[in-house]
């Protein structure tokens, strides 16, 4: 169970109140029909699943139920850092 | 036997308790174990063994205990599988053994065969030879401990939350020691102390006869810890009999807190929590968990009364207890001594064996031996004599030559009631490796420590390696001052560093696992699952070598103490076996829980009525007044059907939807899920998560709509309202309001959040009443007059703005059987009004309440899909024969269609529904039974079935393999009926739309 802090909310709360939504920055192609049929799975199906610190998305589902980035370590479940949709769009982007 | 009083017993002698014991009455005292108060009546046999049935006692006093396992109480307080050593007396208590050691047990009946049951019998006798099925229930019965509880547990559980800066988790000398420093020298931090036991003090009462500092230390220290949980209970929690059982991500840690006092067990009215589960989040995390003792190894050390010696010292110095008058005390370490000074000292007579030579005499040796205590120096035990309870042992001389331990010479016999052993100590490393941290082997101390550094905790006293309690306090004193630190509450350490090097106090030898020892049958690892040194060997001999694996084949370390005391030495054994170093063996993991956690406690008061949400329509009791059957969908509570007197399930659904087709018919529609969706988006908005076209829907109107997820396939369907151009009700299943709302938020929050579109979940917010039937004009005719109602004026897939009854409503003509319906929508709290007032003015139509199972039947008929039954999530707008709901020409690639031209979407063969009739319009076929091919090969199943009252004719929906292009083509159904067995029913396949093919109804007959 973890700790997480919403930014919007501004508190630290119980895993309990909050879902996660899958890996951060995954962007819908902008033309789906434009694309390959492996460009598009690429899309639907395939994620990193990498060891180590990674960007996710979480819904504050029984809070305000706004979505929000979270950089989580796979390996320590240490929440490195959380920021509000928009803030970034990207890993290196700061 | 009890031994006159002296200050250092923790039992009130004032104070005498009763209880009964595998129906034995017995006394003990306030501050007892059922353990230590059976010990002290000599009753000393606890349970039988899980493999051999073998009569098993104590070997421990605390958590390690393997063997005493007992069944507390009874009926709806009974709980199985406790340790007798961890059950605190109280008046009245009442226990049995959980496998009867004075029974006949055929387990043991069976003695002369165990030889040849080594590990992986059961499975090589019976699972390899396919007989396993017939033979495991009588297996079964006679093997296990405690049995199942069969009663409801009438005790309360609770949870408690906690945040604290500073968690100290072990409550002997470091525990004491560190919690102590942190509360002297902050200000605000809120720290924790827990610890399983009722007193603090851990195995320091063990010091307090032979050294009068322990005591003074003890005394002062608890008294301080005391006064600060009394007097600043805000920064300072003391958690006693409570168990820190898991350590997890985040400094997150649950602890156990047990409370047996006679009052909350017996009393008939339970209020109070019988366990409390604390969930802390600290900061800082000190674990001070100590170390388990591990016995010595030799033939039938499974016999009763052979113990460990700092049990036998705690037995005797906690509750002044000791279980024999004539004692053998063996070990390989400085320990055994201090066993048999204090032994001595209470006038018992000992006689001390130690594996190591007298190369570097001791001072304590001397004055033993100059006392009158047999010493023997250089020998070692090869084996227990006795039949149930220890008689004496076998001794030989013992010499350690490089790394090997030798065994010479001729064997002698020495008498005695009472062995105490003790092969060194065993770090509580658990919790620290629940959270991932790793142990290394250290040589000095031959135990597994923990790793050195971590983030955010540290380790003192014996967890650590520390062997003297002087040793623990000063390591206690110096990990809070390094805490403190990491907490930022002091700059600089405030006093120095005391010593960090612990003396080698105890001097324990390399294991002592010769291969005269471990050759012999008897040798037991682990006492409670029956693992012997031959069983570890054979798992060898047959190709394992990782620890997991033997431990998986012999089922070393599996039972409820989880190996606390036999695992390590199973280790050792497997080294010396594979000639390799303990190091490279490395221990199994360890994963929560560190004990056993009550179910009870576990759930807490989320039981019973807190289990689940449970939701009701305002509309309920009206259906309660009806005598409706209710069912459960996504926590709603849905009429089912309404049974009449006298009628069952088929009968009340059979009435039920006749009057539906022939006159009219109501339904409590109020659970659908409903979002508000808002903004100058919204019709954009709703063209992209739906297949179908929105642009031109107008104000008035309403539009059936299928959404998809990304990859294609149907998540939900449902019917949305056109109120203004700028604004839509929509509708969703019942049971996927919560996760499609869910959907809709993410695509607007994290992909569109350009689209001015507000959406909230108004489910609750409205009543929703549908009139159905032929006659439904005539009643809403009756109940609205500010709305026109003629067919020409108001047509199907439109709604109006009205007044029914009074009350503001949206009448929607929206139809989920085929029939002409109207669905009534008011504020909620106006729901059983209006249903009341339909029900009375329906009347001279015979208005007719229906659930959820004729409603089911009604859009079966006409080939309505429910998404869930007739759709799995694999299931594209394709199969299920519905792509004329996919709009060709929308600009925005809507949410699913790029995945519709993907090459395994458009296979053939792919499941599609479709209809399913059977030969014999009689049979029902049941929902779920696999259609085959003329090979027998499963092509599909079976989604949807009914009996179709207004066909007369059972109707069913199939996914099949290539249906849509099988029309009229004949399929089985494989069924297995409870008499006949495997039946075979032939059917046709058809189109899923039975009744009013031509869609005429819809209108209604004015």
């Amino acid at each position: 169970m973890l700790l997480i802090h919403c930014p919007y909310c501004k508190e630290s709360r119980d895993q309990s109140e909050f879902s996660p939504a899958g890996e951060a920055f995954i962007a819908r192609p902008k033309s789906p029909e434009g694309i390959s049929d492996e460009e598009w799975a690429d899309y639907v199906f395939y994620r990193t699943n990498h060891k180590g610190n990674h960007w996710e998305q979480w819904v504050h589902s029984n809070g305000c139920r706004k979505y929000f980035l979270v950089e989580r370590s796979t390996i320590s479940h240490q929440i490195l850092q959380v920021a509000p949709f928009g803030a970034r769009n990207s890993e290196t982007e700061l | 036997m009890r031994l006159a009083q002296h200050p250092s017993h923790q039992v009130d002698y004032s104070k005498s308790l009763n209880f009964i014991f595998n129906n034995k009455r017995y006394k003990g005292y306030e501050g007892d174990t059922l353990a230590s108060a059976l010990l002290a009546n000599d009753a000393l046999l606890f349970t039988r063994s899980f493999k051999y049935g073998r009569k098993r006692g104590l070997i421990a006093a605390g958590v390690e205990e393997p063997n005493a396992l007992v069944s507390l109480e009874i009926g709806g307080r009974y709980t199985p599988n406790l340790k007798a050593t961890e059950i605190m007396l109280y008046d009245g208590l009442s226990a049995v053994s959980a496998s009867n050691p004075n029974a006949f047990d055929i387990r043991a009946f069976i003695k002369p065969l165990h030889r040849f049951m080594p590990a992986g019998f059961y499975y090589k006798t019976f699972i390899k030879q396919k007989v396993w099925a017939k033979v495991e229930d009588s297996i079964r019965a006679f093997s296990g401990f405690s049995k199942a509880p069969t009663e409801e547990d009438v005790d309360v559980y609770d949870h408690i939350f906690h945040h604290a800066e500073v968690v100290v988790i072990g409550g002997g000398a470091a525990g004491i020691s560190a919690a102590l420093e942190v509360l002297n020298n902050s200000k605000k931090e809120r720290v924790i102390l827990v610890d399983e036991r009722t007193q603090l003090g851990g195995e320091l009462f063990n010091e307090f006869s032979s050294d009068e500092a322990a005591m003074t230390w003890h005394k002062d220290s608890v008294n301080r810890l005391l006064s600060f949980a009394n007097e600043d209970s805000e920064r300072f929690t003391l958690l006693t009999q409570s168990t820190a059982y898991a350590w997890h991500d985040q400094n997150y840690i649950e602890v156990l807190e047990t409370i047996t006092t006679a009052e909350s067990l017996t009393s008939s009215e339970p209020q109070k929590a019988r366990k409390i589960i604390h969930r802390i989040r600290a900061k800082e995390v000190i674990l001070a968990t100590g170390a388990h003792e591990r016995p010595m190894l030799f033939e039938a050390n499974d016999l009763t009364n052979i113990m460990l010696s700092q049990s036998v010292r705690r037995y005797l110095h906690e509750y002044g207890v000791i279980s024999g008058k004539k004692v053998v005390i063996y070990g390989n370490n400085d320990s055994i001594y201090s066993t048999a000074r204090d032994l001595h000292v209470n006038d018992i007579e000992c006689i001390v064996v130690d594996v190591r030579s007298s190369e570097d005499p001791i001072e304590i040796v001397a004055e033993l031996k100059h006392s009158g205590v047999k010493v023997l120096q250089g020998y070692s035990i090869v084996k227990a004599l006795g039949s149930h309870r220890v008689k004496g042992v076998e001794i030989v001389q013992t010499k350690l030559q490089g790394n090997d331990w030798q065994v010479f010479g001729d064997t002698q016999t020495l008498s005695c009631d009472l062995l105490a052993t003790s092969g060194g100590f065993n770090p509580v490393v658990h919790l620290d490796c629940h959270n991932g941290a790793k142990t290394y082997f250290d040589e000095v101390s031959q135990s597994f420590l923990p790793q050195q550094e971590r983030d955010n905790r540290e380790v003192c006293g014996a967890v650590a390696g520390a062997s003297a309690w002087q040793d623990a306090i000063n390591d206690g004193k110096n990990k809070a001052q390094f805490t403190l630190n990491a907490l930022g509450t002091v700059s600089k350490l405030t006093q120095e560093i005391l010593s960090e090097n612990y003396s080698n106090y105890f001097n324990v030898s390399q294991f002592f696992t010769p291969k005269e020892i471990l050759n012999k049958p008897k040798v037991f690892l682990d006492l409670q699952n029956d693992v012997t040194t031959l069983d570890v060997a054979l798992s060898i001999r047959e190709g394992y070598r990782s620890i997991e694996h033997i431990k998986r084949y012999t089922a070393m370390g599996f039972g409820t103490d989880q190996g606390k005391t036999g695992n390590i030495n199973g280790i050792a054994v497997a080294a010396e076996l594979m000639g390799i170093p303990m190091s490279e063996v490395g221990t199994t993991t360890f994963r929560p829980a560190y004990t056993g956690v009550d179910f009870g406690a576990m759930a807490g008061r989320e039981i019973g009525d807190f289990f689940d949400p449970q939701r009701y329509t305002t509309i309920h009791d009206s259906h309660v007044a009806s005598g409706a059957e209710f069912e459960v969908v996504g926590q709603w509570y849905r009429p089912w059907y309404y049974p009449k007197t006298g009628e069952n399930i088929h009968q009340a659904v059979y009435r039920e939807c006749l009057a539906v087709r022939t006159s009219l018919g109501m339904m409590d529609a109020s659970t659908l899920g409903k979002i508000d969706v808002q903004g100058s988006d919204a019709r954009e908005f709703l063209s992209r998560i739906y297949t179908n076209a929105w642009m031109k829907l107008a104000p008035g109107s309403c539009r059936y709509g299928l959404m998809c997820n990304e990859k294609g396939m149907i998540i939900d369907d449902g019917v949305s309202t056109c109120i203004n151009d700028n604004h839509f009700i929509m509708t969703t299943t019942t049971g996927g309001a919560a996760s499609v709302y869910s959907a809709l938020e993410m695509w607007l929050q994290t992909e569109w959040s350009d689209l001015d579109v507000h959406l909230n979940s108004v489910t609750d917010q409205y009543s929703t009443v549908a009139v159905v039937g032929p006659n439904a004009r005539k009643l809403v005719k009756l109940l609205c007059q500010d709305v026109d109602f003629e067919r020409e004026n108001f047509k199907f897939m439109q709604w109006r703005p009205g007044t029914v009854c009074g009350v503001d409503a949206r009448i929607m003509r929206i139809s989920f059987s085929g029939e002409l319906a109207y669905e009534i929508n008011v504020e909620a709290n106006y729901g059983r009004y209006i249903w009341d007032q339909v029900a009375i003015a329906g009347e001279k139509w015979n208005i007719t309440p229906y659930g959820t199972e004729s409603m089911h039947v009604l859009r079966a008929e006409k080939g309505y899909i429910i998404v869930g039954q007739d759709t799995d999530g694999s299931m594209t707008p394709m199969d299920v024969n519905m792509s004329w709901i996919l709009a060709k020409d929308k600009p925005f690639s809507y949410v699913g269609r790029r995945s519709f031209s993907i090459s395994a979407l458009c296979a053939e063969d792919r499941l599609q529904l479709v209809g399913l009739l059977t030969k014999d319009s009689s049979t029902v076929l049941p929902e779920g039974a696999h259609v085959i091919d003329n090979k027998g090969k499963s092509i599909g199943y079976v989604t949807s079935s009914y009996f179709s009252p207004i066909l007369d004719r059972s109707i069913a929906m199939a996914q099949i393999q290539g249906g849509l292009a099988k029309m009229d083509e004949t399929v089985l159904v494989k069924i297995v009926q409870k008499k006949q067995g495997l039946k075979e029913i032939p059917c046709e396949i058809s189109s899923s739309v039975f009744y009013d093919i031509e869609g005429e109804k819809v209108d209604g007959n004015d």
